[in-house]
């Protein structure tokens, strides 16, 4: 249904955000996972006609809507990871510009407001005006807006920042009852915002595709891998230089540490069964260089 | 202490500099140094002592450039340095600030520096502008460096420094922030270049009385009588003629001249301290009124909040003022979403009320009773072209604030990131000048009213294209700059224009022939004006998509 086909975007300056990336989109979620600056809002905003990329084309039903966006743009939600909103309109007046802005009859306008404002909850604050709503009301504006045009495709990137925990649940339950019949591309650098609910996880780093599976798949590509191993305090900083460190958890007898090695890392480590969070972090640290991370490249990040 | 001043104006003279902005800024500052050195055969002068001007020496070369950046840099150079304060709040640094013992005169000093130093870097290149200008008319080639750059020191960096202050002062008081602030301070200019050149004004006023009496001076040594050679002129004046020239040594001020630059930067010094009594330090909770009025909100996910401020997306703003969220119960469930089918319409009229809601979001009663009383007061006007001389001017000066939104509203408020992946780009567009133009007509209904009742049908031609003109025209630079600033600054001087008489600039039809017939701007000429704005803001806003 949609397809991204060797896309790049070059950005002035020479900022190489997405390379080469391929992929196809059938209904049902793909979680797009990867660090910050990966390239993910790029590709998400180029998936959604917003930017424009500088090689590769994006297909809707086989139509190239890099050259024509109003193709897909009638049939897309999206929710990107920054937006703003008009501050002295209500949400009902906001959202009905949008209507407008997508082409919606006055009639069908109408009634999907009502519907959205209720699905989040919105109808009591709806004649205060956008300005004096909360970070998390906002969110949810912008999920209703993603909606107005009962979109075929779905793209949201980050889209649970801001919502509280039992709200961050709720969406990610509403996303998966969107993507039973449409496209849900969901981009996220949380591991727990895709693993409960794409089928489909695609990681990128630097602006590549380095994978793309289901959760099964990715897990199985690091089964045997995880160990988990109680050390000394003092000799936490050699181990987090030698391996790649995924948790740390101070007990009374340690730090028992979660690593990744491919073989048996100390005496006395323990093999564990692999999280998305271990697959994840593998793809990511493996990416154009060799499994054992080098000691600059440990030390050069967050430990 | 001091040093701490000076790195942080510092810093914050970087961040400027390295905005491209700056450039522009640069390039602005290097055309007026051009058009205050026309060649000899121009017809233009920005100053001349009636029939006369100096040669092209270091000393009058220095001082006509100085002069023309004493007189167009408050006005420019304002509307520049005028986000020192909000640039803090947009990016968040402010808040950073406000936790750290930086005492707040000491922060308002840097700023007040930092300021200076923007306005000084104009002054910098003026200068450069001048040397190159000296050699490039050819008429002396000796450079005396003294001469040359003394008085953009004594005379220029003065105003500078007053404008700064200014600038930084109108940025903390609320009602003076924004758009209300820039409009005051074209009148404020007005009233400063045009007093500050008078023998009678205090403490010298902008300095230039002095250099006229030593220009006077120069030309009685060279026999010629100051008295007949005409009058001073200092701004932007056409001639008919080449001037004649005359030799000029300089200017030497004197130390009561010294005394009073010394105390124009005392004075500047003062106002830009003065906002210590009431600065709020960036704690939304005391600086509810800081918030420019037409700000926005921006959803910053990271930090989970909404945020408001006039700037790009992307960029996590301070919350202003405390938000209520007594309403904001929590969802009962995200679940079933709506299954209505969704049909399409036509949606013209839709965005065009929603453009219209969009664009006069926020505006108070007594705006709108302000058009009321325009409207009345314009039906008791006798003869009725008689109402385009004072109504209708100030009919189209009312809204200037509100037309200065046109172009920059989904910018700053970051709405674009949504409409970026709506269909009918074009026809929001339209919709939103369709809404400027509602506005203006609005605006100008009472002198437009008088007008058919008194069958002025030519008066209403052109009223009907200065309607065309002003959403145009707004909507263009408010598109290509992306804030309101350059809109304000650019209509204004028209409107100004137009008020005194200026037929030139008359886009409006306010000034009349004796035959009772709009003697401004021919309406051919405003149509195509129109034509080729709108066709600007189209083909922009498709290079943007293009390039984005």
């Amino acid at each position: 249904m949609l397809e991204l086909v060797d896309i790049t975007k070059v950005y002035r300056g020479g900022k190489r955000a997405v390379d080469a990336v391929t992929m196809r989109l059938e209904t049902g979620m793909l979680g797009l996972l990867g660090p910050n600056g990966a390239g993910k809002s790029s590709l998400m905003r180029i998936a959604s006609t917003v930017t424009r990329p500088t090689g590769g084309r994006v297909l809707f039903h086989g139509t190239d809507v890099v050259a024509r966006p109003g193709a897909l743009r009638r049939s897309l939600g999206y929710l990107p990871q920054d937006f703003g909103v008009y501050p002295n309109l209500t949400s009902r007046e906001f959202l009905s510009y949008l209507a407008a802005a997508k082409g919606l009859s006055v009639r069908s306008a109408r009634a999907r407001i009502d519907e959205l404002l209720q699905l989040v909850n919105l109808t009591e604050a709806v004649k205060r005006p956008l300005g004096t709503y909360s970070g998390g009301m906002l969110r949810r504006v912008g999920i209703a807006q993603a909606l107005l045009a009962d979109p075929e495709v779905v793209i949201v990137d980050e889209p649970t920042a801001g919502l509280d925990p039992e709200e961050r649940v709720r969406f990610r339950n509403l996303l998966s009852e969107l993507a039973a019949d449409r496209v849900v591309m969901l981009s996220t650098h949380i591991v727990s915002d895709v693993e409960s609910v794409a089928s489909d996880i695609a990681v990128v780093a630097q602006g590549r595709l380095l994978r793309r599976g289901s959760p099964q798949d990715l897990l199985a590509a690091v089964e045997g891998q995880v160990w988990e191993v109680l050390v000394d305090p003092g000799d936490l900083p050699d181990v987090q230089r030698r391996q790649l460190v995924s948790r740390m958890l101070r007990t009374a007898g340690g730090v028992r540490v979660r690593l990744l090695a491919q073989g048996l890392p100390y005496g006395g480590a323990e093999q564990v069964t692999p999280e998305l969070e271990d697959a994840y972090l593998a793809i990511v640290n493996r990416a154009g260089q060799p499994y054992a991370p080098s000691a600059s490249d440990r030390s050069a990040g967050w430990r | 202490m001091p040093e701490t001043v000076v790195r942080l104006a510092v810093g914050d003279f970087r961040d400027r500099v390295r905005r491209p902005a700056y450039a522009v800024v640069l390039i602005a500052a290097v055309g007026l140094g051009y058009l205050a050195t026309p060649a000899p055969e121009s017809d233009w002068v920005v100053m001349q002592v009636g029939d006369y001007r100096g040669t092209y020496n270091s000393a009058y070369t220095g001082m006509v450039v100085a002069l023309a950046a004493t007189v167009w840099l408050p006005l420019g150079g304002f509307y520049v340095v005028r986000n020192a304060i909000a640039r803090d709040e947009a990016t968040g640094v402010g808040r950073l600030l406000a936790t750290t013992p930086l005492r707040t005169w000491t922060y308002l000093i840097a700023k007040f520096l930092s300021s200076v130093l923007v306005l000084a870097s104009m002054l910098g290149v003026l200068a450069v502008t001048a040397l190159v200008m000296q050699w490039a008319r050819g008429e002396t080639m000796a450079v005396d460096p003294v001469r040359l750059l003394s008085p953009f020191v004594s005379i220029a960096l003065p105003l500078m420094a007053l404008t700064a202050a200014a600038a930084l002062l109108f940025e903390t008081i609320p009602p003076l922030r924004a758009g209300l602030g820039n409009v005051l301070w074209f009148f404020v200019w007005t009233v400063l270049v045009l007093a500050g050149q008078s023998p009678h004004a205090p403490l010298g006023g902008i300095g230039v009385h002095s250099v006229v009496q030593s220009l006077g001076a120069g030309l009685a040594e060279q026999g010629i009588d100051p008295g007949t050679a005409g009058e001073f002129s200092l701004g932007l004046t056409q001639i008919q003629e080449p001037l004649k020239t005359f030799d000029w040594q300089g200017f030497d001020p004197d130390a009561a001249f010294l005394l009073g630059r010394y105390a124009l930067v005392a004075i500047a010094l003062g106002l830009a301290l003065l906002p210590v009594l009431w600065f709020p330090r960036f704690d939304p909770a005391r600086g509810r009124g800081l918030r420019a009025p037409a700000s926005g909100l921006l959803l910053n996910p990271a930090a989970g909040t909404a945020s408001g401020g006039a700037v790009p997306a992307a960029t996590g703003l301070p919350v202003a003022g405390v938000r209520d969220d007594r309403a904001e119960a929590r969802p009962a469930a995200f679940a079933n979403p709506p299954r209505t089918p969704v049909t399409y319409g036509s949606p013209a009229l839709r965005l065009l009320a929603g453009e219209v809601r969009i664009l006069v979001q926020g505006i108070p009663l007594w705006w709108w009773a302000g058009v009321l009383v325009l409207a009345v007061a314009s039906q008791m006007v006798t003869p009725a072209t008689g109402v385009t001389r004072i109504l209708l001017p100030v009919a189209w000066i009312w809204p200037v604030l509100i037309w200065s939104r046109l172009g920059t509203q989904r910018h700053e408020h970051g709405v674009e990131a949504l409409l970026g992946a709506c269909p009918a780009v074009r026809s929001r567009t339209a919709a939103e000048w369709g809404a400027g133009f509602l506005l203006t007509a609005a605006a100008g209904i009472g002198p437009a009213l008088r007008m058919v009742t008194g069958a002025d049908t030519q008066g209403l031609v052109h009223w009907f294209l200065g309607a065309l003109f002003i959403p145009s025209f707004a909507l263009l630079l408010g598109t290509l700059s992306r804030t309101h600033r350059l809109f304000q600054f650019a209509y204004l001087p028209l409107w100004y224009g137009t008020v005194n008489g200026l037929a030139a600039v008359d886009f409006m039809g306010a000034i009349r022939a004796d035959d009772g017939s709009p003697a401004g701007l021919p309406p051919v000429f405003l149509a195509a004006a129109v034509v080729v704005m709108l066709s600007v803001v189209f083909l922009s806003g498709a290079a943007r998509r293009a390039t984005s």
